[in-house]
């Protein structure tokens, strides 16, 4: 008897140290809820958690769980040549969703959405090319360095 | 789209019809802001001016002004006459205990003139003071001006009965705002009956009245009178297109504001519609610059259904005046873009001084595959071509030789191209105002101001254009989309109605720019346009050559 009380009370306690990260599949079902900013911040938490935050898919996840159509066969490719998800979110759809939020009166329609991102984001892609990479790479700061999309960026209060 | 402004509501200013104002010795620039200081009594009032700053300096000196009202403000001599015998009478009072604050404002702008040996009668700040206004006024001080606190004495504040009202001079800034405009009127008149010594005069004049205006009745004032010293002193400017600085002041203005995007973005939708289902398609474009218009179509295209086309592009464009081949460069950026994205692509680029240089037979189109589908694509350039006498139709004419499937056109909506000049002047004015409005709007949103002044350089130049050159050298030729209907009707073109998705796309894109809410597109029979509140400022258009 004793013994499989205490087999129980082991168990209680495994189960109250969940390790996640024993948990790959559920760690990202979790993640695939979060929004882009806490998606950032956990990438922060352990060279585990950030090599999966790096993945791209979980990005094309956040770019498209809002639209009620999956996006179509091909612009996958075409997100990777220009930048990846990651980017894209930071550099468009972020600021676009957000901006389109405050000023909604009329729903454009997702495809016409999604249009404007890879618009916008191609036109990133390329002026990057254009500034020879001076402009770095990377995103600063969750917006894009490239100044035809600076339009998207929230002004500074001085 | 209703124009709302209407111009000849305007009254004709007939006080600055035939003479400049007479200030009668009074100092000019006082005067544009209400006071009435005589230009030889200027060092006199200065040095009035003077003693009591530094009399008002000292530790509580302004508590020495009893409750006296000083009247008539607007003549400053015996203002600051009034003051100063009022100081002299009294004695210098107990200070430490019951204070009272001559005016409750918090600062008091004077002058420091221990730093500056010139005064400059000119500098307006150095003149007008808290002291008139009664407010602390925080727009930027210079050095030579000193800030002084109202004594920062903690003790018990005496509350003297608010009196009547002090006369206060303020300037209406409005009404200054109209005689800008009226003075710029009647100096283009001047201009117009060929009366140079009087548009001289007044030309002076506006500068001086744009000191009492900021913002972009400021500028714009600045531009407009800039160009009409030009054209009176006979200095014109060379074609903006030819310095270096050009493209670089198109792509700040590419950033600030949203008409090249809506261009790009209007005419791109109507030519990926003219593309479905081609295998091989080709873009002549007249005014490649930086190529930017391209890579949302290429992008477009690659997410086609069917597969991307393979796209062949060629881009016409200025002389460089450093001999660079700005084109190849672009052409290359083009292609390295193409080539991640998937999309087979072909570039050639053609230097042209003009685009009436240009023909079917150079673009060797007719060396193209079967099944090619051609769109030809003019941002901004056409109306260049009406300076000289058959040079747009003879282009419409080797346009049709391109045998394009569409035809995308986009312009300034407006008519520029008037035979009078006053007219065309005061259309400009228009024009340019609404513009340089909607800019400053944009401004609010976005840290970088630099972005800003170099897309009113960029607008400067055309307004320079506009106003001071003739003959071939004036190549802003705007004309509005009703005229440019005629001329394409005349020259065998059909229209191309843009459909919905374009002006879907052209309403998001407006609606992501931050102080976008003045923003409006607006459909003109299958034309979209975009304006600044009620005035349509460019418009989109597509064309296919009637079979």
């Amino acid at each position: 008897m004793s013994h499989s009380i205490c087999d129980t009370i082991l168990k209680t306690n495994k189960h109250n140290n969940f390790p996640i990260n024993d948990h790959m599949d559920l760690l990202i079902e979790i993640l695939q809820r979060l929004d882009g900013r806490s998606l950032s911040t956990a990438a922060c938490v352990c060279k585990k958690w950030w090599s999966i935050v790096k993945n791209d898919s979980l990005w094309e996840h956040l770019c498209f769980r809002q639209l009620s159509m999956p996006p179509s066969v091909g612009i996958r490719s075409v997100v990777m040549a220009l930048g990846g998800y990651r980017r894209l979110y930071l550099v468009c759809v972020r600021p676009v969703v957000s901006r389109l939020k405050r000023r909604r009166r009329v729903s454009y329609g997702e495809s016409s959405e999604v249009e404007m991102w890879l618009s916008l984001f191609s036109v990133e892609c390329y002026e990057r090319l254009l500034g020879g990479g001076g402009g770095g790479g990377g995103v600063v700061a969750g917006e894009s360095t490239a100044k035809s999309l600076r339009f998207l960026c929230e002004g500074v209060n001085v | 789209m209703k124009r709302g402004r209407d111009r000849k509501k305007e009254p004709k200013p007939k006080d600055l019809h035939h003479s400049v104002p007479d200030s009668g010795g009074m100092d000019e620039l006082l005067e544009a802001l209400g006071y009435k200081v005589k230009s030889t009594d200027m060092a006199d009032v200065a040095h009035k001016l003077e003693q009591l700053e530094m009399v008002m300096g000292e530790d509580g000196g302004v508590l020495q002004l009893s409750d006296t009202v000083h009247y008539n403000p607007s003549d400053l001599s015996s203002w600051y006459q009034s003051m100063l015998s009022e100081l002299n009478n009294t004695t210098a009072s107990d200070l430490s205990d019951s204070t009272h604050f001559a005016n409750n404002s918090s600062s008091t702008m004077m002058i420091d003139f221990s730093n500056n040996t010139q005064i400059d009668p000119y500098d307006l700040r150095a003149i007008a003071g808290g002291a008139i206004y009664g407010v602390a006024d925080d727009s930027g001080l210079e050095n030579g001006v000193k800030r002084m606190k109202g004594s920062g004495s903690e003790s018990v504040v005496d509350v003297q009965p608010p009196e009547s009202p002090r006369p206060v001079v303020l300037v209406d800034s409005q009404e200054a705002g109209i005689r800008l405009v009226h003075t710029l009127m009647a100096c283009a008149e001047a201009v117009q009956q060929n009366d140079m010594k009087l548009a001289d005069a007044l030309v002076k004049h506006i500068g001086i009245l744009v000191a009492s205006q900021t913002g972009a009745m400021a500028k714009v004032a600045t531009y407009f009178a800039g160009a009409l010293a030009q054209r009176i002193y006979k200095v014109y400017p060379k074609d903006g297109r030819e310095t270096s600085c050009w493209e670089i002041l198109q792509m700040h203005f590419y950033e600030t504001a949203p008409y090249l995007k809506f261009a790009h973005f209007t005419a791109n939708q109507a030519i990926l519609e003219a593309f479905a289902g081609a295998k091989r398609v080709h873009v002549i474009d007249f005014s490649l610059n930086q190529g930017m218009q391209w890579p949302a179509l290429m992008q477009a295209l690659a997410l086609r259904e069917g597969g991307p086309p393979a796209f062949r592009l060629t881009g016409i464009g200025p002389p460089q005046p450093d001999n660079t081949d700005a084109l190849q460069q672009v052409g290359w950026k083009l292609a390295q873009l193409a080539d991640t994205i998937g999309v087979e692509f072909e570039f050639r680029g053609f230097v042209a001084n003009s685009l009436a240089d240009i023909d079917a037979e150079i673009l060797s189109v007719d060396t193209r595959e079967p099944g090619e589908v051609v769109a030809v694509n003019s941002i901004f350039e056409l109306h260049r071509l009406l300076g000289r006498p058959g040079g747009v139709e003879k282009v419409l004419e080797s346009i049709k030789g391109m045998k394009p499937k569409i035809v995308t056109v986009v312009e300034q909506e407006a008519n520029h191209n008037g035979v009078v000049f006053l007219d065309r002047f005061n259309e400009a004015l228009h024009y340019y105002s609404t513009m340089f409005d909607s800019l400053e709007s944009s401004e609010l949103s976005q840290p970088n101001s630099q972005d800003l002044v170099m897309s009113e350089v960029y607008l400067g130049r055309q307004i320079c254009n506009v106003v001071a050159c003739e003959g071939t050298d004036r190549v802003e030729r705007h004309e509005t989309l009703t005229q440019w209907r005629n001329r394409l009707n005349s020259a065998g073109f059909a229209p191309v109605h843009l459909g919905s998705n374009a002006f879907k796309q052209a309403s998001m894109l407006l609606a992501l720019f931050a102080g976008g809410d003045g923003y409006r597109v607006e459909e003109n029979d299958g034309c979209l346009m975009l304006g600044w509140h009620t005035r349509p400022l460019i418009a989109t258009s597509a064309w296919q050559p009637e079979s």
